[in-house]
């Protein structure tokens, strides 16, 4: 009974408060950013079956396998009813940032608000602004197939304690402000560690093996190291990685097309060139 | 001797098994050092391509055509590579994804977006027909790449 207790105690969703919430008017424009950096729309995609629905619309119900079961990522246009339309700014906040739903559970991490916990809010904020100028689509919400889903949803809370750590990114003031860009977008936003760095025992991120690659998360082959991408041939330098994700196999760059990663280098061709820089000058910098 | 001819046919019966197991093998094997002969060809056109498409080397297009005739030749019996016998090599990995063989209309239609995009670069003749073809045919790569194609490792 105790422990019983302890695991509802310690696995309760803690959430933001608006005393959390900074004063902030929305850049539209910065959210269209960050949600390319972010790629939303690869996971939260509109269903085959939303026949009226533009498909660039992030209007959810299109099945993410993950090794818990098969998730429906939601709507994210803003129908009040089925999609995120009368949703507060904490209500986003908390979901991107700490992984809990409006109606107070625990998202599974496929999710990777562990990344997103690093953001600025005032850029969640922006993302959330962005969404809301977006034709709202009528894509009910769909049940996940998850096997003891109950259990595993609020064991979730538990996992929290070491999977999510909600500390903000920290700019590097040895480093250029170029280079500072880069790490901030990979790190928050661009949650590129979610699958290039391996994962412990518990499933949390290893950050001591930082971008090491690791097991892809759909079960067959192996996600690529980012680290010393330069030394081992890769690319020849930090603008090589940054035009092989601007432009992908368009410019012949066919090491960016398979896992999943033609759709991050898609959503990422979408920033600025300058931002695009920026990450490839980070990456090039990991040794 | 009935115990002979019996023996006799065993013998012939376990050579010819023998022999179509192994030629199955090799054609797996052989299919998919075809499938990559011909990726490697592709990528060779890309090397040439690419640098005077991003400005880094003039244009020329007899070294493109050249390139491309490689290519032609070492992807000539593409259509004999894809049996459903070749999802997997005894010796050789492949990277090919089942669903090559699971949704055959789409891999189809990959390569056909590819292909077209490949005939309309063959046929360009100048720098900037060669420029406004070209991205297709990346696109093209990508579009086969990202669905049919599974991560190394």
């Amino acid at each position: 009974m105790l422990g019983l207790a302890a695991f509802w105690v310690l696995s309760a969703p803690r959430p933001l408060t608006a005393a959390d919430l900074p004063a902030h008017t929305a850049d539209i424009a910065n959210g269209e950013k960050l949600y390319n950096a972010a790629g939303c729309r690869s996971c939260h995609k509109a269903a085959a079956d939303l026949k009226d629905a533009d498909p660039n619309l992030p209007a959810g119900g299109t099945a993410l396998k993950t090794p818990v079961g098969t998730l429906y990522p939601p709507n994210l246009t803003p129908d009040t009813e089925t999609g995120i339309g009368a949703w507060s700014d904490l209500d986003f906040v908390n979901a991107v940032q700490r992984g809990i739903s409006n109606g107070g559970g625990h998202y599974i991490p496929a999710f990777p608000y562990t990344s997103y916990a690093a953001m600025r809010t005032e850029d969640v904020l922006d993302i959330r602004a962005y969404l809301a100028t977006l034709p709202a689509v009528k894509s009910p919400p769909r049940a996940a197939a998850i096997p003891l889903a109950f259990i595993v949803r609020r064991g979730i809370g538990l996992w929290k304690w070491i999977g999510l750590d909600t500390a903000r990114w920290q700019p590097d003031p040895a480093r250029s402000e170029t280079w500072n860009r880069g790490s901030y977008l990979v790190t928050g936003p661009g949650h590129c560690a979610e699958c290039h760095t391996p994962r412990t025992i518990f499933m949390s991120r290893d950050d001591r093996k930082a971008f090491q690659g690791g097991p892809h998360p759909e079960g067959v082959g192996k996600v690529p190291s980012l680290r010393d991408l330069i030394g081992r041939g890769r690319y020849k330098d930090a603008k090589d990685i940054a035009s092989a994700l601007q432009f992908g196999e368009i410019m012949g760059y066919d090491k960016v097309s398979s896992g999943g990663m033609g759709q991050v280098q898609s959503n990422i061709s979408k920033l600025p060139e300058t931002d695009i820089a920026a990450i490839g000058e980070y990456l090039a910098s990991l040794k | 001797m009935k115990s002979g001819i019996f023996l006799k046919t065993l013998t012939g019966g376990a050579v010819i098994l023998g022999l179509s197991v192994s030629l199955a093998f090799a054609s797996a094997d052989d299919a998919i050092k075809g499938r990559q002969g011909c990726m490697k060809a592709h990528g060779a056109s890309m090397g040439v391509m690419v640098p005077m498409i991003k400005g880094e080397k003039p244009y020329d297009n007899t070294a493109i055509q050249a390139t491309l005739m490689a290519e032609d030749g070492a992807c000539a019996d593409w259509a004999k590579w894809w049996g459903a016998d070749t999802q997997k090599g005894e010796t050789v990995e492949t990277f090919a994804k089942p669903e090559i063989w699971t949704d055959a209309a789409g891999f189809e239609a990959a390569g056909g977006a590819w292909y077209k995009a490949y005939q309309a670069v063959k046929a360009s003749a100048d720098e900037a027909g060669f420029k406004a073809v070209f991205p297709a045919l990346g696109a093209g790569c990508q579009g086969c790449h990202e669905k049919f194609r599974r991560p190394k490792g």
